[in-house]
Parts: C-alpha cells; sequence; structure tokens
C-alpha cells in the first residue's frame, strides 16, 4: 500500500493544491474572525464577571461555565440548526451559523484569559491609584489594563492556535475549511492517507509558525517590561 | 485634621480595631509602633478608606468619609499614601508616574506639572531619573519616586506604611532622609514603622498599638524613655536592643 504514498501525495498535490490554498484561507479567515469578535465578547463578559452587579456577574459567570463545560462540536449543531430557525429573517450562511457559534465557544476561554490577565497585576497597583485619587473605572484603563495586556495578548495567540486546530470541527457543516477540503479530495480521488497528510501539514505549518511568532513577540513584551 | 470616632474593623470574625478615638491635629507628625498583627496598617488603611471600617467614623477636614455618597476619590487627592512595596507603576517613565494624576484629576497643565515634578524629583535626589523607567530604578529611588508621586497631588496629610521595611538595609536611610525633610517643611504626617530611633527623633506623638487598639501614647521621650503600659515595656525591650 506505501508503495504508491509518494507519488500519490504528488498527485495529489499536484490536482489538488488550489483546493488546499483556498481551505488554509477559510480555515484562517474562520479562525481571524473567532478570535478578534471572540476577543470583543470576552472582554466584555470578563468585565461583567468583575462587576459588582449579581445578576450580570452570575450570568457572565454562567455562560463561561456552561460553555466550557459542554463540547464545541455540540456546539456547532446546536447553533447550525437553531440559529435559522430562530433568526430566518436574517438569512444567515451556514458558513455565518458556524462562525458565530465558534465565536460564542472561543469568548468564554477568551473571558477566562482577560480575567486571568487581570488578576495576575499586582493589587498594590490599584491600591497606589485609587489613593491618589483615581476613581474604578480610570484606575482600570490607565492602570490595572495596559499591564494585563502584557499577560493577555500572548495568551490570546495561543487561543489563535487552539482555534485553527478546532475550526476543523466546523468541516462536519462543509464551510469550505481545510478539512472540508480533506474530504472533497479524499472523495474524489478514493485516496484517504495521502490528502489528510497534506492538510495536517498545513496545519502545522499555521500553528507551528504562529506559535513561534507568538514567542518571539512574548520575549520581546519581557524586555520592555 | 483628621478626627476619628469609634473607629471598629473586623475581617469576618477577626476583630481587628477595636473602638479607637483619635485626632490628629494639623502639623503633626506621628509614628505608630506596636507588634506584628497589632492593626497598625488597617488603621492607616481605614483613614483614606482603602479598608472600610465596620463601624465608627473619620472625618477630614470636618467630612465623614464614611457617610454614603461622600466623593471619596477626591479626599483621596489630598491624602498622599505610601507603601511598604512602593507600588509605583512600572509600565509607566518616572516623569509619568508623578504627572499622571496631577494632569487627569487637578487638570494641571502637562507642562507645569513636569515642572513641578522636576522639583519635586531634585528635591529628593532624582533629577536625573525623569526619563528612566522604574525597573531601573533601586529600591530606596522607587520608594521616593513613590513619595513625590504622592507629593505632587500637594496633599494637606502623608500616610506612610513602613515606607522602609522593604529596603535592604544601607537604603534605608535616603528615604527616610526625604521623611524628615518633609516633616520638617511641616508636613503633616502618619507613619507606621520599625525605625525606633528615626520614630524617637522626628514624631511629635507616638502611638503603641496593641491588639487593635492604641495601647499607649504620648511624646516620644515619654514612650521610649518611660514607657507605663507592661505590654508597650515588653514590646519596646524586644525592639530596642
Ligand atoms: N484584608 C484582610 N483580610 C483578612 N484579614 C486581614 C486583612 N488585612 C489584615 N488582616 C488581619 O488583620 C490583622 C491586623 O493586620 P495589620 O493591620 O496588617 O497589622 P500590622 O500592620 O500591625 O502588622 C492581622 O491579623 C491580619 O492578618
Ligand atoms: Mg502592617
Amino acid at each position: 500500500m506505501f508503495t504508491n504514498f509518494f507519488p500519490n501525495l504528488g498527485r495529489v498535490l499536484e490536482k489538488y493544491w488550489g483546493l488546499f490554498i483556498q481551505g488554509a484561507g477559510y480555515t484562517l479567515l474562520l479562525s481571524f474572525i473567532t478570535v478578534l469578535f471572540g476577543t470583543i465578547l470576552g472582554s466584555i463578559l470578563a468585565l461583567m464577571r468583575r462587576s459588582r452587579n449579581k445578576p450580570v456577574s452570575g450570568f457572565a459567570t454562567g455562560y463561561v461555565e456552561v460553555i466550557r463545560g459542554t463540547p464545541l462540536l455540540l456546539q456547532l449543531y446546536l447553533f447550525y440548526f437553531m440559529l435559522p430557525e430562530l433568526l430566518p429573517m436574517l438569512n444567515l450562511s451556514k458558513f455565518a451559523c458556524v462562525a458565530i457559534a465558534l465565536v460564542i465557544n472561543s469568548s468564554a476561554y477568551v473571558c477566562e484569559i482577560v480575567r486571568a490577565g487581570i488578576q495576575a497585576v499586582d493589587y498594590g497597583q490599584t491600591e497606589a491609584a485609587r489613593t491618589l485619587g483615581l476613581n474604578g473605572r480610570q484606575t482600570m484603563l490607565r492602570i490595572v489594563m495596559p499591564q494585563a495586556v502584557k499577560n493577555i495578548l500572548p495568551a490570546l495567540g495561543n487561543e489563535f492556535v487552539t482555534v485553527i486546530k478546532e475550526t476543523s470541527l466546523a468541516s462536519t457543516f462543509f464551510v469550505g475549511d481545510l478539512m472540508t477540503q480533506y474530504s472533497t479530495v479524499r472523495g474524489s480521488m478514493y485516496l484517504v492517507i495521502e490528502p489528510l497528510i497534506v492538510v495536517g501539514a498545513i496545519y502545522f505549518i499555521l500553528t507551528f509558525s504562529l506559535s513561534k511568532a507568538i514567542n518571539a513577540f512574548e520575549r520581546r513584551l519581557k524586555v520592555s517590561d | 485634621m483628621i478626627e476619628i470616632k469609634n473607629l471598629s474593623k473586623s475581617f469576618g470574625s477577626l476583630e481587628v480595631l477595636r473602638d479607637i478615638t483619635e485626632k490628629v491635629e494639623d502639623g503633626e507628625v506621628i509614628s505608630i509602633i506596636g507588634p506584628s498583627g497589632s492593626g497598625k496598617s488597617t488603621f492607616l488603611r481605614c483613614l483614606n478608606l482603602l479598608e472600610v471600617p465596620t463601624s465608627g467614623s473619620v472625618f477630614f477636614d470636618g467630612v465623614d468619609l464614611t457617610q454614603k455618597g461622600v466623593d471619596i476619590d477626591r479626599h483621596r487627592q489630598k491624602m498622599g499614601m505610601v507603601f511598604q512595596h512602593f507600588n509605583v507603576f512600572p509600565h509607566l517613565t518616572v516623569m509619568e508616574n508623578i504627572t499622571l494624576a496631577p494632569v487627569m484629576l487637578k487638570k494641571r497643565p502637562k507642562a507645569d506639572a513636569e515642572a513641578y515634578a522636576h522639583k519635586l524629583l531634585a528635591r529628593v535626589g532624582l533629577s536625573d531619573k525623569a526619563q528612566e523607567h522604574p525597573r531601573r530604578l533601586s529600591g530606596g529611588q522607587k520608594q521616593r519616586l513613590a513619595i513625590v508621586r504622592a507629593l505632587a497631588m500637594d496633599p494637606e496629610v502623608m500616610l506612610f506604611d513602613e515606607p522602609t521595611s522593604a529596603l535592604d538595609p544601607e537604603m534605608v536611610g535616603e528615604v527616610l532622609a526625604v521623611i524628615q525633610d518633609l516633616v520638617r517643611n511641616g508636613m503633616t504626617t502618619l507613619i507606621v514603622t520599625h525605625e525606633m530611633g528615626f520614630a524617637r527623633e522626628v514624631s511629635s506623638r507616638v502611638l503603641f498599638m496593641d491588639e487593635g487598639r492604641i495601647a499607649e501614647q504620648g511624646p516620644p521621650e515619654d514612650i521610649f524613655n518611660n514607657p507605663q503600659n507592661p505590654r508597650t515595656k515588653e514590646f519596646l525591650g524586644k525592639v530596642l536592643r
């Protein structure tokens, strides 16, 4: 079986390289959308969790716990089938439904990243700022957040890496990502292993280079500390 | 200037301050001494409501700070505080550390705030550090910066909570010298300290705290030379060796 491995690999690449590139593009797009909106929503959730208003913080806590305590695949199914029924007037595409589910999932993890980043800032910083007369909001914006960002950014980068891998679950709904392309190629060439190797290599190149970039960035943050 | 009435503070079931009534007059320099855990920090932190008293009142310039609706941020601008661990802002330069609050809260023009900051930095011997980041400063320099940061708001009173306890011994002197200079210029000061020599030399009054109460107080000569309370004697016996 493996005698034809390399020739087959060559044929797969030659015939379908365009599809793989396109799939990688969709995967990156989906991941980028997820992390971007996940970060916005997650930051809002983190602030809600810190709120003194019990219903507000309670809602955010419940949201985070439920999302983190259930499988992403289940959430994808749920939103995929539920959103079009719930909001038929929006005419949401498959891609949009999947993206929304991913954003909601990621926001729960980002919420915890932001919260941990804020908590890691020495409480003495808050006390010093409040003692000078800054109010809570000024202290958060001018003193705590600028320091928390240094903890948050690298963790967000790692979340990006995780999301790139998780978007493969979205291929269940054929949204054009890398894994979707794998299914297409497998179906048309009757080859299982070779396209999988190609797709795996592309995932690895994406995540590995991103991780390296994050590490370099993190080192620079440390130096400027 | 500050009037404390029946101040009590508990953390859960732990009573840390018990019914303290005390008055601080303009220009007084008060050292607070006492064993670890006796409530010295909590007492100081109740004065600017960093800790919210469980009961009792703190009047500052005639306003009861513990009342609901009091703009505590505005009053805190007039009460400088310096911490054991400096708490300088590491993401800002020395200059930004000092000018942040005056520019943001007192609407001082930036140039004025910077000119004033330069003056204060010169006074504590940090003129050449204005553009440095705090990470490049020694502990003693950080603490002098923290003092300048507080002074830049033109406070009416300065609260020091063990300002030299986290310093290497060779840096204690430079920070005490700055505080001494402030005191000489008439700044109303409360300082929690373990530097008994300093307390004896600079304070107009010494408070000895024990188990959440001011167990004894008086001029430094009386407290150090002729303590009445057996707990004061015991404490001084341990620290003055
Ligand atoms: N935020 C807090 N929560 C619970 N207990 C506290 C807190 N702050 C201080 N305490 C307790 O209150 C007591 C007095 O503390 P503190 O005022 O720091 O004493 P001192 O400064 O004289 O050493 C100690 O037993 C300490 O553990
Ligand atoms: Mg203390």
